[in-house]
């Protein structure tokens, strides 16, 4: 079963207009997955992720209902079929 | 040679002839079997490491079994003649199968999940291969890729070829170098050791040219093609090669090993990804990897002529450009640009002719350089960050603090200056950037501690008779100078008072919000301090307090006039702990003697309850006659002066907090952040780039 990336507005312009992008190949994690996400839409990349490989600090993802970062951050597994969902955090001023 | 035996195999027939040696068709009287047979050139034969290389490829191969890789069956001597028995491949190489115009891109991906597999094995076995080419791959009918010829290769920390293949690698004669010129990785052109990433750069020339049929670094000479290799980026490829495909090829392409794939592996599991994903068909569809240009749709434009006037408006919730004429009594609104993101600096920059206006933004997304050359109406809005430091660098890219631009006479030269604290220069107008090394490795930085704002380098200060010469400041960390274009740095701040240490005169370690030079005068210094105003005489050599008769040495913006040296502005607020205009009266100081004394310039500008910031960047001046000032307050009010300070107006309130203000005169040559009377006698010699790798370093 593939995993499925829902991709917020902001990002949009970077996956075509899509609003979720399939993963076919069975990530195992959360790294994989989203190694394959950047890889068909490598705009995605930075704006996710630091050029240290780290989750962006007001960036949330979540494997189902599960925050990635108390599921192990990027090890996170990813079971087969799921949906992942990349929010911005609740911060600002 | 034909009809001979060579251990249990009879030559057939000549098949090919390499740089070492010829490839025979034979065949195994003993294991009845078609096999290929190479033999040492008879010509090269007295050549001892021609037979090094030989029984160097054959013991390397021969512990691979991969059904990607050649076979090695057998390895012999007879008479006096080396040869290899090994599978025959039946098939063409990549090399002529995209001599034309290169393969559709699924062959790529399909081809290059073989060559990533093998080269994933070979590398798991410790071996390089050292020379991977088109012509080194062979695909055989039914599709199947065969790396041929590991001849190259070495068995890494053996130590059984060391000294083999350190003779081959010897940078100082290139024909003694192990590989083929065009597949050859930078590092192995500065003389450094190839390891598994210089396979993998080889990999992105051999996915570049399977997918156009060109190499992505050419030249007539072999001193074109290195020069290529070290300095050029290849031209992109765009449809039908998928973006995820040429991300894999730039991945590979990349300079620095650090920055490539660092196993062949995760370079099989990203073309197979682009596999998975399907997209390789859809090559009508648009180019997700150009340049990206972020057209605001919604947003009122300013309608910018030449010969009008600009102010460019960083706020902490996006960037606002106003135009007027050169009697700057009237403004036209653009904006807000980025609304919701910071943006923390800004630059004008006609170098060229060009009409550039630059800004950083920073948002939940991360930050970005962008640029604009319509005056707002579209952005850049690059898929890769192009400012980001290095994955080895530890450290990761906050904020952009400063945007400056390099001297008139390199118009593609820019500099940022950025948090955490580094220092990052372009010098092809913002194609690429690099950390500049020398500043980033100093011994002082893992002690620099960020202030309320982080740690961050914001200002940066060019000499314009010395195109070696720079100075940057950090808070906190001090004024550092550079006399060798970047290479090495020294603090510069004897005599700068650091409250907040225990040693009130340390070393580094101050928190210096502000320097400033005039172009007409750049052995002189003045410097707004967290606590203390300054100025240097000697090029930061050592600094004087200079704080006669201001209200309060604390504030952070600073500005020169720009054709009076001896006139400098600045915006005193009360204390660290209440950082607002001294009594609630907002008043902008100037001397116009050095320092030696300060006036107040408030008419028209509020003086009661005006507890206003003024931020480090947000006050410029700019070369019209009378000048004009400009600063924004944190509260979001703009205010300006036509008659060099003496009166005040609001041009602008209800902004974001502002942090930044700069201005420009459309189609003059200053870009606004340039004075552009007094004359400058930059020298002649061109300046290094700043960021050098190691091996650029001097020796200490």
């Amino acid at each position: 079963m593939p995993v499925t990336f829902h991709i917020p507005g902001a990002l949009r312009e970077f996956t075509a207009g899509h609003s979720r992008v399939q993963i076919e190949h069975s990530p195992k994690t959360l790294a994989e997955a989203l190694s394959a996400l950047w890889t068909i839409y490598p705009g995605v990349r930075d704006r996710i992720a630091t050029e240290q490989g780290q989750v962006r600090e007001h960036i949330n993802i979540f494997i189902g209902d599960e925050n990635i970062r108390y599921t192990g951050g990027l090890a996170s597994p990813v079971p087969s079929g799921c949906e992942i969902l990349i929010v911005p955090a609740v911060s600002g001023g | 040679m034909i009809g001979q035996v060579l251990g249990h195999c009879r030559v057939v027939a000549k098949i090919g002839e390499g740089g070492m040696g010829v490839v025979y068709r034979a065949y195994d009287e003993v294991l009845h079997r078609d096999v290929a047979l190479k033999v040492v050139k008879k010509d090269a034969r007295l050549d001892t490491s021609s037979s090094e290389r030989l029984l160097h490829e054959a013991r390397a191969s021969s512990s691979l079994s991969h059904p990607n890789i050649c076979t090695i069956h057998e390895v012999g001597e007879n008479e006096g003649e080396l040869f290899i028995v090994m599978e025959l491949v039946d098939g063409k190489s990549l090399r002529a199968m995209c001599a034309d115009a290169g393969l559709p891109p699924e062959s790529v991906l399909r081809y290059g999940v073989q060559i990533a597999s093998a080269l994933a094995r070979a590398h798991d076995r410790g071996i390089i291969h050292r020379d991977l080419k088109t012509a080194n791959i062979v695909v055989t009918a039914d599709g199947l890729v065969k790396v041929l010829d590991f001849g190259l290769a070495k068995q890494v920390g053996s130590g059984v070829f060391d000294a083999t293949t350190r003779s081959f690698a010897s940078i100082q004669d290139a024909s003694s170098m192990s590989g083929t010129l065009p597949y050859m990785a930078p590092e192995i052109l500065r003389g450094e050791e190839a390891d598994y990433r210089s396979d993998l750069w080889a990999l992105g020339v051999v996915f570049y040219e399977a997918a156009s049929g060109r190499l992505p670094f050419e030249g007539r000479t072999g001193f074109e093609i290195s020069s290529a290799i070290m300095r050029e980026v290849p031209n992109p490829l765009g449809p039908p090669i998928p973006p995820g495909l040429w991300s894999i090829i730039q991945r590979c392409l990349a300079k620095e090993p650090i920055q490539r794939y660092q196993r062949a592996s995760e370079v099989q599991a990203a073309l197979e990804a682009v596999q998975s994903a399907g997209i390789v068909s859809a090559g009508a569809g648009p180019d997700l990897n150009a340049p990206k240009t972020m057209i605001l749709h919604g947003v009122r434009h300013a309608q910018v002529r030449k010969g009008d006037f600009l102010l460019l408006v960083g706020t902490t919730k996006g960037a606002f450009i106003l135009r007027s004429n050169a009697q700057r009594s009237r403004w036209e609104v653009g904006g807000p640009y980025f609304h919701g993101q910071s943006v923390y600096a800004m630059a004008y920059d006609n170098r060229g002719g060009q009409h550039r206006i630059w800004a950083s933004t920073a948002s939940y997304w991360g930050t970005l350089l962008r640029s604009s050359d319509d005056f707002g109406k579209s952005w850049t809005n690059p898929q890769q960050a192009p400012i980001r430091f290095p994955s080895d660098a530890g450290v990761s890219l906050k904020n952009i603090w400063q945007i400056a631009l390099g001297r008139p006479e390199e118009p593609n030269v820019l500099f940022c200056g950025v948090e955490p604290a580094a220092l990052f220069e372009t010098r092809d107008a913002g194609e690429t950037w690099s950390l500049v090394q020398g500043l980033f490795d100093h011994p002082h930085r893992p002690r620099w501690m960020p202030g309320n704002g982080g740690l961050a380098l914001h200002t940066i200060v060019l000499d314009p008779n010395d195109n070696q010469r720079m100075y940057v400041a950090i808070s906190a960390g001090g004024v550092y100078r550079t006399n060798d274009g970047g290479l090495t740095w020294t603090p510069q701040n004897q005599g700068i008072r650091a409250m907040t240490m225990p040693e009130k005169y340390p070393v580094f370690g101050q928190c210096v919000h502000k320097i400033v030079m005039h172009p007409a005068r750049p052995e002189r210094l003045f410097l707004q301090s967290h606590w203390g105003l300054y100025r240097s005489d000697n090029c930061g050599e050592n600094w004087r307090d200079i704080a006669n008769g201001v209200p309060s040495d604390f504030g952070f913006a600073m500005i020169t006039h720009p054709r009076n040296p001896d006139c400098v502005y600045i915006l005193p607020v009360e204390s660290d702990e209440f950082r607002c205009a001294c009594d609630g009266r907002l008043r902008v100081y100037r001397t116009r003697n050095g320092g030696a004394s300060w006036e107040p310039l408030s008419r028209g500008l509020p003086q009661k309850r005006a507890y206003e910031t003024v931020l480090r960047d947000a006050m410029t001046a700019d070369s019209l006659d009378p000048v004009g000032i400009y600063f924004g307050t944190r509260s979001g009010q703009l205010f300006g002066s036509r008659d060099e300070g003496r009166t005040w107006q609001k041009i602008l309130e209800g902004l974001p907090s502002v942090v930044c203000v700069r201005n420009a005169v459309v189609g003059d040559a200053s870009g606004g952040l340039r004075p552009t009377s007094p004359k400058v006698s930059a020298r002649s010699h061109q300046t290094k780039s700043l960021s050098k790798s190691k091996t650029r370093r001097p020796k200490r």
